[in-house]
């Protein structure tokens, strides 16, 4: 292979390996969250009433310039494994709807722009 | 997290999740619209085979919880959350970005329940199970954050007057005390660190 088609099949990987990116608006995450000693600032908060929880009026969103439907709520529940093993299940599952401002690749380089779009997401 | 029988926190043996992207959007996937159902008091979400990985535990569950570090799975689940009572309008208390107080919204105390269940990819593992809200804080409503906070809309507006516009300072939520007193009662039951799904087993 010559140089040349070397060149040319690098530039095709990088082009076609940039090419999901276009197109897409990537969410945002909120710029704050909860900070836990060993890990750190993760981006979400807890909302609720209690001294484990960031308030009842904390925010429940994960994803920043958003607006649209939101829905959330902790639970207790049991499961069964494959084996017959029990286990007590805590989930903290919340629903996102709606519009949002993220990011675009725009730039030669995926320099980013600000764009709307419309999404569902789920904090699982 | 407890273990059945007594209410202990025990063991976390598995966390599922989608991991935390590289840009730190915390456990969050996105999905098609149609999974999700709304009515005028209900919201329902029916997923299949969503890509989670499992870390074990959070936090210092596999790879520190960074990234999709862990064993591959998939996750299916139904819930539906329903509103309960009236709404409270949620008005920025602070003008930090960085703080919790910093958005606004129309919201109901919420109840949900659903089914699951999970597998490794590799099939050497599954589970099934339900779950409900069992008196812990729920919420369902609209809200809007971020550079669209700004934006004065009928997302956040009492249902009789309107929603003066935002003011970053000194703005307080429209919870009375009834409604606080309500809420203290519903105050969450869980005694652990909460923001992890997991499973645990009597070792």
């Amino acid at each position: 292979m010559t140089t040349v088609s070397r060149v040319a099949c690098t530039l095709c990987v990088l082009v076609v390996c940039g090419c999901p990116l276009w197109g897409q608006v990537q969410p945002v995450p909120i710029p704050g969250g909860d900070v836990i000693q060993s890990f750190g600032l993760f981006n979400q908060f807890l909302p609720g009433v209690g001294s484990i929880y960031d308030g009842m009026d904390a925010e429940p969103h994960g994803i920043t310039n958003f607006r649209g439907v939101t829905a959330m709520g902790y639970t207790l529940g049991l499961a069964t494994d494959n084996s017959g093993k029990t286990y007590q299940v805590i989930t903290d599952i919340r629903v996102y709807q709606g519009d949002y401002v993220g990011a675009q690749s725009t730039f030669p380089a995926g320099g980013s722009t600000s764009e709307k779009a419309h999404g569902t997401f789920v904090e699982i | 997290m407890w273990l059945p029988s007594s209410g202990t926190p025990t063991l976390q043996v598995h966390d599922f999740s989608p991991g935390i992207a590289s840009n730190g959007l915390f456990w969050i996937v996105q999905v098609p619209d149609d999974a999700v159902k709304i009515t005028e008091d209900t919201l329902t979400i029916s997923l299949k085979n969503v890509s989670v990985v499992d870390q074990f535990q959070f936090p210092g569950g596999a790879g520190n919880n960074l990234g999709t570090a862990g064993v591959p799975a998939t996750v299916s689940f139904d819930i539906t959350y329903s509103k309960e009572g009236s709404p409270r309008h949620v008005r920025p208390t602070s003008s930090d970005p960085l703080s919790p107080l910093n958005w606004a919204g129309k919201m109901w105390m919420a109840t949900n329940s659903g089914t699951f269940s999970l597998a490794y990819n590799d099939g050497s593992f599954s589970a099934q199970g339900n779950f409900s809200s069992s008196g812990n804080f729920g919420e369902i409503g609209t809200e809007r954050n971020g550079s669209l906070l700004q934006e004065d809309d009928e997302l956040d507006k009492p249902d009789t007057e309107a929603l003066p516009p935002v003011q970053h300072q000194n703005s307080s939520t429209d919870a009375t005390q009834n409604e606080t007193s309500k809420l203290a009662q519903n105050a969450p039951k869980l005694k652990g660190r909460i923001p992890v799904k997991a499973l645990v087993h009597e070792p």
